[in-house]
Formats: structure tokens, C-alpha cells, sequence
């Protein structure tokens, strides 16, 4: 059961950080837009459309990684201080009442919004003669999907940890507050100035 | 145990006093779509706080609750409801996929994480600290002074105090600082970041109030500072008073060790640093070091100088020159100024002439006439040093100081410099306080230089090396966008580059210095060909050239900053640096803009219902004053950050209490600046004080999270006084927008 969890687990991964790297290009493209704008006044109207499909495709496809991850945010207030049964109790009952019936409406409403799309073969009305705009569309139900698998999984594993008493193990990931590296970072200056240490992940 | 039952009671509390009231109040006999609104609301905060993923509580309460509405509005038909309800999700998704505005929070987001991972916050606490050495609670002062630099840069709570709980407690600690009060000065620093603009909980709030990002950046840049400032004068006024709390450092913990050249140069550490430098230069003393190094030392001492010398001169030129453009004969003596400019610096004859007597009397080299001459062109200064480092950085170094050192001679060449422009084009005088500007700026240079001994020169290297690049690239980032040169979303680009470019900076730097060679000479020409084409365009606009840059140029100088990008990921191995901020940047997104997914489903459910009409109705029953609706708004506001986090705050609530405004006259914009000082206090406000868990996580095992919360409260105290300055004097927010768009 473990495995399948964990594959799922990487293959939401895999997809939400080869989507991750489309920060790079927008950065890059609207860099050089910003650029080739300002500096040899040769706007190019398709910048627009094409920064928004990287913004749209990176953090709808990153949601199902970052539910693999735990990362979507949480009220504290009361959870924090649960048992883990406790926790995966309310999680369960919440994801059958929420999550499934919501997401799976996203996935049929996107899947629908992108055949129209397709059927009528849309494209942008941003800019005069924009680029195709259904595969933009395609995202909401594959990332509904994604989402939908994912959340799947995390309801098999309340029903483990309702069963246990214990959260079954996820893969790691790079955290935002990574105690351990931030000391490294903060003492490798004080022990020696070598920059292989901080390349050490 | 029994701690844990504590927590949970509050919570529960909480819930119970959300919930009960809803439940007696309902008029269970007499519902109304609007009521149905109302439970909804109430719904969601208990569903929020038993733990489930707000995002996803969002969007399946609005999709049912959404279901209802377009059943009871249309005459009770399942199937149309249900098409109704999947369009109107759908088509909030797409909305959210093409928001204008959200766009920037992923850009924003990465060059948060670049900065984080290039690795000089100990450089900046060190340096401020040094520097602060003097000021009562001086470690809690660098330490909160670090911490807003370091968060609005960054803009990541947990990490800036996370960090600062690693360097700066043990620091204070050892010091025998009151844990408190540095606890205190920890958390509430980290926060700053949140309210500081460029950060992120301004676009939600724009992005959800529909008030424009660059007016709210502009108005909560003086409050963020307001609030940076209080802190630090209430640091510096407990430490005077009870010198116990933070008791002053030692005279042998402020002593710097001197690097090698000022080490050698220097005869007496009390020795003004400029003078010696320049005497070492002409070549009396210090033979050992080589002129070069010693130049290198010269032009790091002037460069102060040089940049206030540059920046005046381009304001100079920016108020001498501009009426010329507005007159209709404008555009022809604008063009014959630029030609009268461009043969002045071609064969600079006619124009050195003029210029030779203020630079006669300070420079020996030839070059260095010529040099002044091009003044007006002040970026072709900056491009000289990284390029050739030998006599050119002489020749423009010598002019600089030339006319910026010396009070006489810095105002004549200044005049001087107007005179060729006064030629061409029908220029004004500069207007008085442009000169006054120009007197206090040397006044502050020549002050500068008589306290610069080769102490206060070591800790001034140490800023330069930590401090400036940091604020350089937030005032870049934020004035492009307040000044309304770029928009917010180029401008987070351009700092994402920027940021990418200082952690592959601050990574060479800490290369052995064999390999820093080796790294440094294939990256300047890469450098220059990217700076020419700057240079061409800062040319360009201040007319000393007509042609634009050209096309060739401007592919060389993309292609070659590309190169650089792959060469410096490469060479440094910033791989895992960019790869750990990439994946981060799309959780962080993914969290942020999912939430506005779910709830811009669930307010659009909400406005369905007619909860909001329900709410109005109710609240100008009331028969509130202007006044009483903003103190009860914000005190709202204040306690759902208890329980609350500011991203739920916002995407839920604002949406409920922005249309109330208008009924109340209240300008959104600074309804928002309110909002994200009042949210400062979520931070700090147990039991969700993220800020405190995270200083709790790194803290010594004797610090309890009782002391850490019990630090906070004062800074909690200082939030609120903040909010009652901002509300009972506007201006402070108000004032930068008003004068910027009008």
C-alpha cells in the first residue's frame, strides 16, 4: 500500500516540479521583455499571454505536488494540537465533504471548458492574432486530475493513520524552514570559508 | 498535557462562540437566501479551524453552497443549478489563471528565495552591528534593522527568524541581553517583511479589493517604516533606561580587525582613512602593496562620493533641462543640445576648455579634464571600473573627487558642467533647492570623511560588501514600480534576475582567490557587453545620443547575460540553490494562489446567496459613524488574527468588508494599509504566532514559548499604537500616493 502512496506521491511531485521550472522562463521572458521594451523599443505583444499560460500551468499543475507535500495552508489554531487520530479523523470526513466533490466538479467543468475550446479552436483576444488558447485551457482538468489522484491518496492515508495512530511516512522535499541547512549556512561561514560546504545539499 | 488541554479549550471556545451565536440567531422559521449566506460564513471559519486545507474548504462549501443558491433561483431544476454552479467554478478558476495581478506573487516569491539562499545575512547582521556599536541595545537595534532589511528583501517569516534565532539570540544571549526583549526583537523584526512592500500580502489584498498594487505599495512603504522605527526606538529607550536589559558592548568586542591594505597604510587606528589613502597613493609609503590594490582601496573609500556626485548630476540635468522639452520648439533645440553634446564629448576640445580650471587645481593627470568633461554622461563612468581596473578607474576616481571632495571645487564643476548645456538649449537655472541639496550632500561628504578613520572605513567596507547591494535591490525593485516605470510583475522579474545575480555574486566572492580570478575574468566581458548596451540606453535618454541602440547589440548583450546566467550556475554550482528556490517558489505559489481559487468560488457563492446585502443591511442598521464602522472593522479584524492566519483574513473577509466602504466613505486604499498593519499582529498574537514557534524551534532548550509570547507583547502593543498613528494621521500612508497620482 506503502508504495503506491509513495509513486503517486512522486509522480505529483514530478509533474508540479517539471511545472516548478516554468519560473524560470517567466522570469527570463518578461526579463528580456522588459529589456527588449525599454532598451531597443521592440515590444512584442505576445508576452502578455505567453506569461500568463507559464503563471497559469505553474501553480495549477504545482497543486497536487504541494498537497503531496502537506504545503497547502492550514488553520493552526486547533489542528496543530490534535491527536494524529483526531487529526485524521476530521481530515477524512472534510476531504470526503470538500475535496472530492469539489474537485471532481473542477475536473468535469475544466474538461468541459476545454473541449468548447477546442471544438471552436479559441484563441487569445489579448493581443490581435494571439496565440492558440484551449491547451492553456487543458490545464484545469489535468490539474484537477492530478489533484484528484493525489487527494486520494491522502484519504487512504487518514483511513491508515485512523487504523494506526500514525501518520504513514512521506517523502522528503525541500522545506521552507530547513533547520538544519539554515544552521549549516549560518555556521559554515564560522568554520571555514570553503563553498563546498554550502554546495553540500 | 494539561498545556495542550489549554490550547484546544481556546480553540474550541473560539469555535463554539462562532458557531452558537449563528445557530441561535438563524431565523430557523423564516430563512432567507441571505441567511443561508451568513451560515455559510460562519461554516467556513469552524471548517478553516479544525485543520482542513483552507483551499480546498473554499472551494467545496462554495461549489454547495453555490448549488443551492442557482437551485432556489432557478425554480428548483438540478440540472441547471448544476450547469450554472460548474461554469461559475470554472469560470473563477481560469480567472485566477489570468490574473494580472496574482502573476507577480510567483516572481516576487523566487526572488524571495534567491536572496534567502545567497547567504549574506550574517554578513549584515555583522556589519550592522559593528556599525551600531554605539547606540544603546545595540545588538536588538542591528538585529531588528537586519530582520526588516532581510525580510522585505525576502519576504519569508520563517526563515528571517529562523536565521536570526541561529545568529542573533546567541549573539544577545551572550551578551547578556534579557531574553525577552531579544526574543521580542527576533519575531516582531522577522515580521516586518509582510508589511514592507514588495511583499506579497499587499498583492492578495490588491488583488482582492481591486485597489491598485503600485498606490499600496507606495502608501505602506512610510507606515513599514513608522513601524521599523518604533521598535527600534523602543529598544533603544527600555536600553537606556535599564542598561540590565541590554547592557553595551566592550570596548574590545567593537574593535575591527583591518583587512591587509588599510592595515598596511595605516600608521594610527584613530588616522583618517581618505587622506592616508591619498598620501599612499602618490607613492610616500606602503610600497609593499602595489598601486593597484591601493587604487582599488581609493575608489571603494570614494565611492559615496562618486554616487551622490552621479545622482546630482543626473537630478541636475533632470530640472535644468526638462522645461525645454515641454515648449513646442522644444524638439528642435532638444536635438541641436544633443549635437552640441555629442561633438562636445567626441573631440573633447571645446568642452575641456571650459572645464579645465575647477579640475586643474585637484588632479595632476591629463585625462582626468577630459574625464570630467564627459560627466554628463554619468553611466560611462560606472562602466569604466569593472572593465579596466587600471588607469581609467584613476582618471574618473581623480575627477570624481575632484568634484565632489572638496566643497569649492564640487560646487564649481557642477557650474561648470551647466554652462555647455546652457549653450544649446534654453535652459532654466536650477532651482534653489537643488543647490541647497547640492550644499547639504557635500556638507554631509566632507563630514563623512573627517570621522572616516580606519575603523568606521573597515565596518563601512563590511556594509558595502552586505548592506548596500540589499537595499540597492529593494529601492530598485520598489521605486521602478511606485515611480510607475515598470510595472509590479517586470519589476519582480527584473528583482528575480537581480537576485539570481547576487547569489551567484556572493557565491564567487566566497570562492579561494585563485579560483575568484579565474571565475571573475570570464564574467566581466560578459559583463560589459551587457552594461554597453545600459550604457547606450542611458545615453540614449539623457540625449547625448540620437540613435537608438541598436539591434545587434541588444541580441550580443541578451545572448551574453544567458551565457553568464548557465556559465555562473555552473561555476559556482548554484544547481541545488536554484532548484531548492524553484521547487519552493511553486509550493509557495501553488498555496497562495489555490486559496484564491477556492475563494474567489466561495465569494461568488457568498455574493449568490446574498449574504453581503444581509450584512449590510445589518451593519447600517447600526447606525454606525465612519469612525465607529473603522475602529470595529479593525478591532474584527484584529481578532480573527488570533485564530486566523492573514492569507484566510484577507481572501475571505476583505471581499465582505471592502463593499461596506463606499457606504462609509472610506478609501479602500487606506482601509488596506490599515488591514496589513493590523495584520502585523497576527503574527505575534498566541496561539498561531508562527514567528514565536519558529524562534521556539532554534532557541536554547531552557527558552520557553511562554517567555518568547511574553517578549512579543510589547511589539504587540507597538503594532496597535502604529494603527492608531496611521488612522488619526493619514497622511503618513496617504501622502506618497496622493503626491505620486495625483
Amino acid at each position: 500500500m506503502q508504495s503506491v502512496l509513495l509513486l503517486v506521491d512522486k509522480i505529483s511531485t514530478r509533474v508540479g516540479q517539471l511545472a516548478a521550472w516554468s519560473i524560470v522562463a517567466l522570469t527570463l521572458l518578461i526579463g528580456w521583455e522588459v529589456f527588449s521594451r525599454y532598451v531597443l523599443s521592440n515590444p512584442h505583444p505576445w508576452v502578455m499571454d505567453a506569461s500568463n499560460m507559464l503563471y497559469g500551468a505553474l501553480f495549477m499543475l504545482a497543486g497536487a505536488y504541494t498537497l503531496s507535500k502537506n504545503g497547502h495552508v492550514r488553520g493552526d489554531v486547533l489542528y496543530g494540537f490534535f491527536q494524529p487520530r483526531t487529526q485524521a479523523f476530521f481530515d477524512l470526513m472534510l476531504y470526503l465533504l470538500f475535496f472530492v466533490g469539489g474537485i471532481v466538479a473542477l475536473v468535469y467543468a475544466g474538461w468541459d471548458f476545454f473541449t468548447t475550446s477546442l471544438a471552436q479552436n479559441e484563441r487569445s483576444s489579448i493581443a490581435a492574432d494571439g496565440p492558440p488558447i484551449y491547451p492553456f485551457k487543458a490545464i484545469i482538468p489535468a490539474a484537477g486530475l492530478l489533484l484528484l489522484i493525489q487527494g486520494l491518496v491522502e484519504i487512504v492515508r487518514c483511513v491508515i493513520c485512523l487504523r494506526t495512530g500514525d501518520w504513514p511516512s512521506r517523502e522528503e522535499d525541500v522545506e521552507e524552514v530547513d533547520v538544519d541547512k539554515l544552521k549549516a549556512m549560518v555556521t559554515s561561514h564560522t568554520s571555514s570559508t570553503d563553498a563546498g560546504a554550502q554546495g553540500a545539499r | 498535557m494539561l498545556k495542550l488541554r489549554k490550547e484546544l479549550w481556546f480553540g474550541l471556545i473560539i469555535m463554539a462562540a462562532i458557531a452558537l451565536p449563528t445557530l441561535i440567531l438563524m431565523p430557523w422559521s423564516s430563512m432567507t437566501l441571505g441567511h443561508y449566506g451568513l451560515m455559510m460564513l460562519a461554516l467556513v471559519v469552524v471548517a478553516i479551524m479544525l485543520g482542513f486545507p483552507t483551499a480546498f474548504t473554499l472551494m467545496g462549501m462554495g461549489v454547495i453552497f453555490a448549488f443551492i443558491a442557482y437551485f432556489a433561483q432557478k425554480g428548483g431544476d438540478p440540472n441547471v443549478a448544476v450547469k450554472h454552479t460548474l461554469d461559475l467554478m470554472v469560470q473563477r478558476t481560469y480567472g485566477v489563471m489570468t490574473n494580472e495581478v496574482l502573476i507577480s506573487i510567483p516572481l516576487f516569491v523566487f526572488m524571495g528565495y534567491l536572496v534567502e539562499r545567497a547567504n549574506l545575512i550574517e554578513k549584515l547582521f555583522k556589519s550592522l552591528h559593528l556599525a551600531l556599536a554605539r547606540v544603546p541595545g545595540s545588538l536588538a537595534v542591528a538585529t531588528l534593522v537586519t530582520c526588516a532589511i532581510f525580510a522585505t528583501a525576502t519576504g519569508i517569516v520563517g526563515a528571517v527568524v529562523t536565521l536570526m534565532g541561529l545568529l542573533a539570540l546567541p549573539a544577545m544571549m551572550r551578551a547578556g541581553y534579557d531574553m525577552k526583549l531579544s526574543a521580542g526583537a527576533i519575531t516582531a523584526g522577522g515580521c516586518l517583511g509582510i508589511l514592507i512592500p514588495p511583499s506579497v500580502m499587499l498583492i492578495v489584498y490588491g488583488a482582492t479589493a481591486g485597489v491598485s498594487v503600485v498606490k499600496l505599495y507606495a502608501g505602506a512603504f512610510f507606515p513599514g517604516i513608522m513601524l521599523a522605527v518604533l521598535y527600534i526606538v523602543y529598544v533603544m529607550i527600555r536600553a537606556k533606561l535599564n542598561p540590565k536589559l541590554a547592557p553595551p558592548l566592550s570596548a574590545e568586542d567593537r574593535v575591527v580587525a583591518l583587512s591587509a591594505v588599510p592595515a598596511a597604510v595605516a600608521t594610527a587606528p584613530g588616522q583618517r582613512a581618505l587622506p592616508a589613502l591619498l598620501t599612499a597613493v602618490r607613492g610616500h609609503r606602503a610600497a609593499a602593496i602595489g598601486r593597484k590594490s591601493l587604487l582599488k582601496e581609493l575608489l571603494v573609500a570614494l565611492l559615496p562620493a562618486i554616487v551622490f556626485g552621479l545622482l546630482l548630476l543626473a537630478i541636475h540635468r533632470a530640472v535644468t533641462t526638462e522645461p525645454a522639452a515641454v515648449e513646442t520648439t522644444g524638439l528642435v533645440e532638444m536635438g541641436s543640445a544633443s549635437d552640441a553634446a555629442k561633438t562636445n564629448s567626441g573631440n573633447d576640445a571645446a568642452g575641456s576648455n571650459e572645464l579645465k580650471e575647477p579640475t586643474a587645481d585637484g588632479v595632476k593627470e591629463p585625462p582626468a579634464a577630459s574625464s570630467l568633461s564627459e560627466l554628463k554622461e554619468p553611466p560611462a563612468d560606472l562602466k569604466e571600473p569593472p572593465t579596466d581596473n587600471g588607469k581609467e578607474a584613476t582618471a574618473s576616481t581623480a575627477a570624481m573627487k575632484a568634484a565632489t571632495d572638496g566643497t569649492k571645487a564640487g560646487s564649481d564643476a557642477s557650474r561648470a558642467v551647466s554652462a555647455p548645456a546652457a549653450e544649446g538649449a534654453k535652459t532654466v537655472p536650477a532651482p534653489g533647492w537643488f543647490w541647497w541639496t547640492l550644499g547639504i550632500v557635500v556638507a554631509a561628504l566632507v563630514l563623512l570623511y573627517a570621522v572616516l578613520d580606519w575603523q568606521r572605513y573597515e565596518v563601512y567596507k563590511l556594509l558595502l560588501a552586505s548592506f548596500f547591494p540589499l537595499a540597492f535591490l529593494i529601492l530598485a525593485v520598489l521605486g521602478t514600480i511606485v515611480f510607475g516605470l515598470a510595472t509590479p510583475t517586470e519589476a519582480a522579474a527584473v528583482g528575480s534576475i537581480g537576485g539570481f545575480v547576487l547569489a551567484a555574486a556572493y557565491l564567487a566572492i566566497a570562492r579561494p582567490a585563485a579560483e575568484r580570478t579565474k571565475i571573475l575574468r570570464l564574467w566581466l566581458p560578459l559583463w560589459a557587453v551587457v552594461l554597453a548596451a545600459v550604457v547606450w540606453f542611458a545615453l540614449l535618454k539623457s540625449e547625448f545620443i540620437v540613435s537608438p541602440v541598436p539591434m545587434w547589440l541588444g541580441w550580443l548583450s541578451m545572448t551574453a547575460f544567458i551565457v553568464w546566467c548557465a556559465l555562473a550556475t555552473v561555476q559556482v554550482k548554484l544547481q541545488g540553490v536554484l532548484s531548492e528556490s524553484v521547487f519552493l517558489t511553486a509550493k509557495t505559489s501553488a498555496m497562495v494562489c489555490w486559496l484564491f481559487v477556492g475563494s474567489s468560488i466561495f465569494s461568488a457563492a457568498f455574493a449568490l446567496l446574498g449574504g453581503q446585502e444581509v450584512i449590510e443591511k445589518w451593519v447600517l442598521s447600526l447606525g454606525l459613524t465612519t469612525t465607529q464602522f473603522m475602529l470595529l472593522s479593525q478591532f474584527i479584524i484584529f481578532i480573527l488574527g488570533w485564530p486566523l492566519e492573514w492569507t484566510e483574513i484577507i481572501v475571505i473577509f476583505m471581499p465582505i468588508f471592502i463593499p461596506l466602504l463606499a457606504k462609509f466613505n472610506v478609501d479602500p486604499l487606506f482601509f488596506g494599509l490599515l488591514v496589513a498593519l493590523n495584520l502585523q499582529t497576527a503574527f505575534l498574537s498566541p496561539p498561531v504566532a508562527m514567528a514565536a514557534f519558529y524562534l521556539k524551534g532554534v532557541a536554547p532548550p531552557h527558552v520557553t514559548l511562554n517567555q518568547i509570547f511574553a517578549g512579543m507583547m510589547p511589539f504587540m502593543v507597538i503594532q496597535v499604537i502604529a494603527l492608531l498613528l496611521l488612522y488619526i494621521f493619514p497622511a503618513i500612508g496617504l501622502w506618497l500616493p496622493e503626491v505620486l497620482y495625483k
